[in-house]
């Protein structure tokens, strides 16, 4: 009964030992399964960084300053801002407002039920490059050159030579003077 | 015993039969078991392998993430991290004709069809050209940078001849702008000319090269400059023209600009040499910076100079003071004005009407060793400081200058110098008296250097309001961009040639600082013999051509850099106004 006992028990060890084993190479080959999985995701990982690299390139390439600051003059005839264009802050903004007549009606007001989440008419834009939303600010600083007041007159159509005309680069309030 | 022997016969017969074919039997099974016995032997390789690959992790062995994004030279960017330099892996579309082994044939396709499948690829490719490559049977480039889609397409066409090798390209995406600042990079990967040779040591570390070096330059400043100059230089039919934007509290380089520029993306030898005909017409290689390499003398614009060290000398102390204005003789030599400007002029009239025997008399006054010791507080005496390679030495007038000497550097002649040590200098006279050396790293917050001090912070504030009269009242007028308070002074040199001075080349100048309440920036523009053509009045001094182009470029620059106009706002010269009279 005992040697029976004992063979018993020899066969149970043998048999735990087997499905341990089997148990332990089932998951150093699923371990090593998800390694190269991540071995492979690394390589495409590089792979899209390097076709961004280029990518990014060549945005900055066919957007390069001289290109933007040509259109802005020879296309949209954009100048630079003028002293009278900038204002102080918002009590110089109120001051442009004229007080309303007597007579006038009231203004028409809206109600409108907030809404959570609410991204307004227009969703933030997106930067080409990280497509991640650009800030206010950022957007501000991307132009260098803004909008002008001559910026009616361009709608009409002209011919290319007459832009290219529009400034002469040492025209301005040309002085009498000698030195 | 016929029979028996028969019998015999039959079965010895059968006998040796029987055994012939145990022993085939035998090869049989013996060939049966190697042959199980090989393919045992394989199997149990190839389950080992198995085992071996799954159950070990170093069977693949790939290089690091960080590693493959390393770059293979660091970036550079501006000081926003614009980035201006950049490398990167890329395809390059390589035609190699002996890949295929046949020389008479180097393509599977007639090289007309393999251009039009290229050309389904490539739209920009033009098709005869590509197909007169392909059939002269020459290796080289069909295209230098090939996106790795497309040449995944390429390998899709079938032609082993068409290769794809991996190339580390160093790009500018700025083309030509702000060449001189960034040089490039030689066939051997070796830095060249600008930052790209300054910093070579640092863009190929590979413990560093992953962090991009910021300079002090703004990318959208620099396009102005180059922009701004590069139409007055048309418009003047110039020679070359050269400009500087200078922080006057850091000495951090917003801007640099030397023209004509070279394209650092495609270097060529006419670039980089001098050939005997560009010796003959006086010109000089591309990649010659004439802000930190030419000296030349910058003429009028010393005259503030001059002035500033006699008020710091305590030589000028009444503002309503007159001097002599007529000829001054030394020796043999006479120094006029272009023109009548006046019998006496005070120190303001002096500097608004640029008159060259004023100032001679005011540096007469001041004395030389008192002038020399301001020019070399300046930096005058030593090549500029700056990281850039390519600096030139001053012409400097020696030790001991006779009163001659004196009386001309008092008006920028006989010391010839950098625009960028006009630069320097004039960021002393205006931030307060300060001199600190040109940076083109990005300085952060507190860590601008300190400087020597030159002038007294009241003969700064001084100064101040004398440039800003110029500007409004004298030949800087055309500078004078409503709002921004410009203040600055115009230099026409003739250049030196032929045992005299040439007249009909000038070198104009226009040194100016803005805005002048509380100044921010000095900007120098320079043209390098302007002709006078319509754009310019057919004038060819300063006031008409690079004082216009300063008058253009700070509107555009100002609000980038944080200077908003305001016409609001000025410096106060209320008390310095009353002496010119008759100007208002």
């Amino acid at each position: 009964m005992m040697r029976a006992g004992s063979r018993l028990r020899q066969i149970g060890w043998a048999l735990a030992l087997a499905i341990c084993l089997t148990l332990f190479l089932a998951l150093t080959f699923r371990v090593n399964a998800v390694k190269s999985d991540v071995r492979l995701a690394e390589r495409e990982i590089i792979a899209l960084e390097r076709e961004k690299l280029l990518l990014e390139t060549e945005f900055e390439t066919r957007a390069n300053q001289q290109q933007l600051a040509n259109l802005n003059r020879i296309e949209f005839g954009y100048q630079a801002p003028k002293a009278n264009q900038y204002l102080e802050g918002e009590r110089q903004l109120a001051s442009l407002g004229t007080p309303r007549r007597a007579d006038a009606p009231d203004p028409i007001r809206v109600a409108r039920a907030p809404v959570p989440n609410d991204k307004g008419l227009f969703p933030m834009m997106v930067s080409p490059l990280t497509g991640e939303p650009v800030a206010g600010e950022g957007i501000e600083d991307a132009a260098p050159v803004e909008e002008s007041e001559g910026r009616q007159e361009l709608s009409a159509p002209r011919s290319l030579a007459q832009r290219l005309a529009i400034s002469n680069p040492l025209e301005g309030p040309i002085a009498e003077v000698s030195e | 015993m016929t029979a028996l022997a028969v019998s015999t016969t039959i079965s010895h017969g059968r006998a040796t039969l029987s055994g012939t074919r145990q022993r085939m039997l035998d090869d049989a099974r013996l060939r049966v078991l190697w042959v199980a016995l090989i393919f045992a032997l394989v199997a149990a390789v190839a389950t080992l392998r198995i085992g071996y690959l799954g159950l070990s992790d170093q069977v693949a062995t790939s290089t690091s993430l960080e590693d493959a994004l390393l770059p293979p030279r660091g970036e550079l960017t501006d000081r926003n991290g614009v980035p201006l330099a950049r490398a990167f892996p890329a395809y390059a579309l390589w035609y190699n004709p002996k890949a295929l082994g046949d020389p008479d044939n180097p393509l599977v396709k007639s090289p007309r069809e393999v251009a039009q499948e290229l050309k389904i690829i490539f739209p920009a490719l033009n098709v005869e050209n590509a197909a007169e490559k392909l059939a002269a049977g020459r290796p080289g480039y069909l295209m230098r940078r090939v996106l790795p889609e497309d040449a995944n397409r390429v390998m899709a066409i079938g032609e082993l001849s068409l290769e794809l090798p991996r190339e580390t390209d160093r790009h500018y995406p700025q083309g030509s702008m702000a060449a001189h600042i960034l040089g490039y990079v030689d066939r051997e990967g070796q830095g060249r000319v600008g930052m790209e040779q300054v910093l070579n040591d640092q863009l190929t570390d590979p413990a560093v090269r992953n962090t991009p070096s910021a300079l002090s330059i703004d990318m959208r400043v620099q396009g102005a400059l180059e922009d701004e100059l590069g139409r007055g230089m048309l418009a003047t039919n110039a020679m070359g023209a050269a400009g500087v934007i200078l922080d006057v509290d850091t000495g951090e380089i917003m801007a640099l600009a030397s023209l004509p520029e070279f394209d650092p993306n495609k270097v060529e030898a006419e670039d980089l040499l001098q050939s005997e005909e560009m010796r003959q017409r006086g010109e000089v290689p591309t990649s010659f910076n004439r802000v930190t390499n030419q000296v030349y003398e910058l003429g009028s614009t010393f005259k503030p100079l001059t002035v500033a060290a006699a008020i710091d000398a305590g030589t000028i102390r009444d503002f309503g003071r007159t001097y002599d204005a007529s000829t001054v003789k030394v020796g043999r030599f006479s120094i006029k004005d272009s023109h009548f400007i006046g019998d006496n002029l005070n120190v303001a009239e002096t500097l608004i009407h640029s008159s060259n025997t004023t100032t001679a008399r005011i540096a007469d006054e001041l004395g030389s060793e008192k002038l020399r010791r301001t020019m070399i507080d300046l930096g005058m005496n030593e090549r500029p400081y700056i990281e850039l390679p390519a600096r030139g030495h001053p012409i400097w007038p020696g030790e001991k200058w006779p009163r001659l000497r004196n009386m001309t550097v008092g008006y920028g002649h006989g010391i010839a110098v950098t625009p960028l040590h006009l630069a320097s200098a004039y960021a002393a006279m205006v931030n307060g008296g300060v001199w600190r050396p040109a940076t083109l790293h990005k300085l952060g917050a507190g860590e601008a250097p300190k400087g020597r001090r030159v002038f007294k912070a009241s003969t700064s504030s001084r100064m101040r309001q004398l440039l800003r009269m110029i500007a409004i009242y004298g030949t800087g007028k055309n500078a004078d961009a409503p709002g921004f308070r410009v203040g600055g002074k115009t230099g026409s040199a003739e250049k030196p040639g032929g045992g005299g001075y040439r007249r009909t080349s000038l070198v104009s100048t226009f040194a100016a600082a803005f805005p002048m309440d509380k100044p921010r920036y000095v900007v120098i523009a320079m043209l390098d013999e302007p002709k006078g053509t319509t754009a310019s009045s057919f004038q060819r001094t300063a006031a008409w051509n690079a004082a216009p182009i300063v008058g253009n470029l700070i509107p555009r620059i100002g609000p980038i850099l944080g200077v908003r106009p305001d016409e609001t706002r000025d410096i106060d010269i209320s008390d310095l106004k009353p002496l010119i009279g008759g100007e208002q």
